[in-house]
């Protein structure tokens, strides 16, 4: 029996279009949830760091509770940002920080405004440890002495890395300094590196007197002795008090919940006017492609109600040192927005 | 001597598979050690940290060994620290000595890696002090002398100047972030560019589109034949190796695995450098550095004991400083992460256990390594036994994942894979040369981030001379460089004169 080109061509046809109509019935059966594999893409492009630890925690709860195959993949904030544009089935989520508002506050290129072009998820978790540190010898002894002495008109260098949530502290304390001792505050000098490596070299070579880093990365450093060139000491952590005062007793590493109290307000104090002092928590929230199904955005959100009503999840994070603080997408979407707000007041004064 | 009852068969098994798994993946164009850990991270979470920290090691050192297999046999640098090894090796197995050429490459390696090891073990807490010495300028300076032996490298030293400048130039596309000392906006582009080339050209599809690519458009432009790749091949009793091959080579050996472990130790100069300065340092230092470039296990044993020796070099500032001092360390600390273990000076004292733990498991993943690899080498090395028009698709293939995997799944990519093979292709064929090209698109970019920072901070050119004592012996090292480049280029002039007249 001989078979026409012309057969083959209706018979490959008809078996493409059946297998198209049954995939799409699958597909229909499974809208408004998660299926497949799915990947969490997030801000940054490091393992070691806190977005991919934390995403890590939450996103093997996730794939547990959900019986899911979800991965973290740490791909950087540009290319999050890209590939969560190109998926709206719901097989990209994305998990980053407030580096993802601070950047477009900032104008950093490659950030746009995340409350119109994304929907913004779930929060999940504060990272409490935003620091400034000084060398353990230097002549400031508190936060208070820096923003008198740059009042005074002694330059003082900050090492941060700009646009974002290493720069946003600096910016407050230029603000502060703006209203304390007006017409002084550009006597605070950004000092702009990238790595927290990097930062911790500047304080190495004398080339910054203050440098931001983290309770996590630097609290090793604050116990060396003071003839040692590494030594440093914290004078600032960002952190509202009530935050740190959810984390565990022990503190992180050798320094006590107690110890690191006394740098946060009100103990340190960075006006932002009208007697409102400035704090900033680092938080952990979800993105999603604005076309995502809205029935993911519910899935994931009820899901994560349940997981942190079983409790494990904010023990492991705990022991992390890290503040659990799980708010659904509407609530955390209205609260993200608030705060944005409220530091692009900052930015604005010190342009 | 607590810890010794925590090694258990679990954690040599695991580091033994480790390694292996690690050379398969240093092994194909386009995996690289770095994705090796990245991938087995999460695995840490199950194993524990002990156990976890063995895995992972085993494929670090397997990951970055693994690398001179298609260097030497292929062209293709496993990973980006094996491209010295492309110099020397392939050019061995061309005339056969694919096997010899990976036997030398194999004991440089694991000499290396020990030798890392026994200077991590000793002298981590003493060398990341010593290494916090190095700001801006002196990191600057570093590159730069590896810079310098883009002119000794080719056969004209103008064409090598010319190649590598257009390799910075090809570097520094892409976005100039405010961190970097730039305006935050992207350069050297066109705007429809913009969404492609955000982050620049990512390193390693160029890489094996710059050297594996091309080759196989080089060698698919002579016909494939269904002859064998390599007809010519010496298999058995070590394919031409022994020992005696060494033999007055242990100053470059020892030197390399210094170089190695040096420029590991120093954060931000990242492992690439390593295998170029020692094999700069080969090229200027010995007697004879005629036959580098054509096949001179010489050649391979700088290159491939610096690169192991990265291993132990890159773990220094990770353990004494909580900052990891190349790529694949930057996602290793994610171990420590992970299990809530905070890594930065005082990590040693305070984790002593964790730290003979993890000395245990590198020194046991070299050996391993250095067994595995070979005896496994004369099986290794038939690959070039397949025929072309069979293994080069294969190839091909291989590379195309690799590179769309690299940055987890970006297709622009395996453009780049295939822009670069292309230019390699025609950069060879109009004259120019493709391994200062590549040198020069390692380094370009770290040396101008360097240049601009030392500028930034110290605010004047005078600090690139004044800045340490160290920088001083930086310039003298990289002005005999340059001197030796220049006598080498008159000497070689002088030779093809005398040639041409006779």
């Amino acid at each position: 029996m001989t078979v026409s080109k012309k057969t083959l061509a209706g018979l490959g046809s008809a078996v493409a279009l059946a297998s198209m109509t049954l995939g799409a019935g699958v597909a229909m059966a499974q809208e408004g949830e998660l299926r497949g594999n799915v990947r969490v893409v997030i801000g940054s492009t490091s393992t070691g760091g806190d977005t991919y630890q934390n995403s890590t925690i939450v996103v093997d709860k996730l794939a547990e509770h959900l019986d899911l195959n979800m991965k973290v993949d740490a791909v950087g904030a540009s290319s999050a940002f890209r590939t969560l544009d190109r998926d709206s089935r719901g097989n990209t989520l994305m998990i980053f920080h407030d580096q993802s508002y601070l950047g477009y506050l900032y104008g950093v290129e490659g950030y746009e405004n995340i409350f119109e072009k994304y929907t913004v998820g779930p929060t999940v978790a504060i990272n409490p440890g935003n620091a400034y540190l000084v060398p353990k010898d230097s002549p400031y002894e508190t936060l208070d002495d820096i923003i008198a002495a740059v009042g005074d008109g002694e330059e003082v260098r900050v090492a941060i890395q700009p646009g974002g949530v290493s720069e946003i502290g600096f910016s407050a304390l230029k603000n502060a300094i703006s209203i304390e001792h007006p017409g002084m505050e550009d006597n605070l000098v950004a000092v702009n590196t990238g790595s927290q490596a990097d930062k911790n070299q500047q304080l190495f070579d004398d080339q910054a007197d203050l440098i931001n880093g983290t309770v996590q990365a630097n609290e090793q450093y604050t116990r060396l002795p003071e003839d040692d060139q590494k030594a440093m000491r914290f004078v600032w952590l960002t952190a509202r008090q009530g935050t740190i005062e959810q984390a565990p007793e022990d503190g992180l590493g050798q320094t006590t919940r107690e110890q690191l109290l006394e740098y946060v307000e009100p103990n340190v104090h960075v006006t932002m006017g009208d007697d409102e002092t400035f704090t900033f928590d680092k938080e952990f929230f979800f993105l999603y492609n604005k076309d995502m199904d809205p029935g993911i955005v519910e899935q994931i959100d009820e899901a994560l109600t349940e997981i942190y009503a079983e409790g494990e999840i904010q023990e492991v994070q705990k022991n992390s040192f890290f503040i659990p603080n799980f708010k659904p997408s509407e609530e955390a979407s209205e609260y993200l927005h608030e705060k944005m707000s409220r530091y692009e007041g900052i930015i604005e004064n010190i342009k | 001597m607590e810890f010794l009852s925590l090694l258990d068969f679990t954690f040599f098994l695991l580091a033994a598979f480790g390694a292996l798994v690690g050379i398969i993946f240093g092994a194909i164009p386009g995996m690289t050690a770095t994705m090796a850990v990245a991938v087995c991270l999460p695995l840490t979470y199950a194993l524990g940290l002990h156990h976890g920290l063995a895995l992972l090691l085993g494929l670090y050192v397997g990951g970055i060994s693994g690398g001179m297999v298609p260097a030497v046999l292929l062209n293709i640098p496993g990973t980006p620290s094996s491209i010295t090894t492309t110099f020397d090796g392939y050019p061995m197995a061309q005339k056969g000595q694919g096997e010899k050429a990976l036997r030398v490459s194999v004991i440089a390696s694991v000499v290396g890696g020990l030798i890392s090891a026994a200077v991590l073990f000793l002298f981590a807490p003493m060398l990341a002090d010593f290494s916090i010495k190095f700001s801006y300028v002196e990191k600057f300076l570093i590159i730069l002398l590896a810079l310098s032996v883009i002119a000794s490298l080719s056969s004209s030293m103008l064409v090598g100047i010319f190649s590598g400048v257009i390799g910075i130039w090809l570097s520094l596309i892409g976005d100039y972030s405010i961190s970097d000392g730039g305006n935050g906006k992207t350069r050297l582009m066109f705007d429809f560019m913009e969404p492609y080339l955000f982050e620049g050209f990512s390193l390693l599809p160029v890489l094996i589109g710059i050297f594996g690519i091309s080759t196989i458009l080089l060698e698919a432009e002579k016909g494939v034949k269904s002859e064998l790749s390599n007809e010519r091949i010496q298999f058995g009793k070590g394919g031409g190796f022994s020992l005696s091959l060494f033999k007055g080579r242990l100053t470059n050996l020892v030197r390399s695995s210094f170089i190695g472990t040096f420029v590991g130790m120093l954060p931000g100069v990242g492992g690439s450098a390593a295998s170029v300065l020692a094999y700069t340092q080969e090229k200027n230092l010995s007697k004879d550095s005629s036959q580098m470039g054509k096949g001179a296990p010489q050649g391979l044993i700088a290159s491939e004991s610096a690169n192991n020796a990265l291993t132990g070099g890159a773990l220094i500032p990770l353990l004494s400083l909580g900052i990891p001092g190349d790529s694949t360390t930057a996602v290793l600390i994610g171990a420590f992460t992970l299990q809530g273990i905070q890594v930065g000076p005082l990590f040693i004292p305070e984790n002593a256990e964790t730290w003979y733990i993890m000395m245990t498991a590198l020194v046991f993943a070299n050996i391993v390594m250095f067994f595995l690899m070979f005896y496994a080498i004369k099986h290794i090395a038939k690959v070039v036994m397949v025929p072309k028009h069979i293994l080069y698709p294969i190839i091909v293939m291989m590379c195309v994942v690799g590179a769309y995997a690299i940055n987890y799944g970006i297709m622009f990519d395996v453009w780049t894979l295939l822009i670069f093979g292309i230019l390699g292709y025609l950069v060879q064929k109009i004259g120019l040369e493709v391994a200062p090209l590549i040198i020069g698109f390692i380094l370009g970019s770290q040396a101008e981030v360097y240049f601009v920072k030392s500028l930034e901070s110290f605010g004047t050119f005078s600090i690139f001379f004044t800045k340490s004592p160290i920088a001083v012996v930086l310039w003298l090292l990289i002005l005999a460089s340059v001197a030796f480049s220049i006598v080498m280029s008159l000497k070689s002039r002088a030779k093809r004169r005398q040639e041409l007249l006779s």
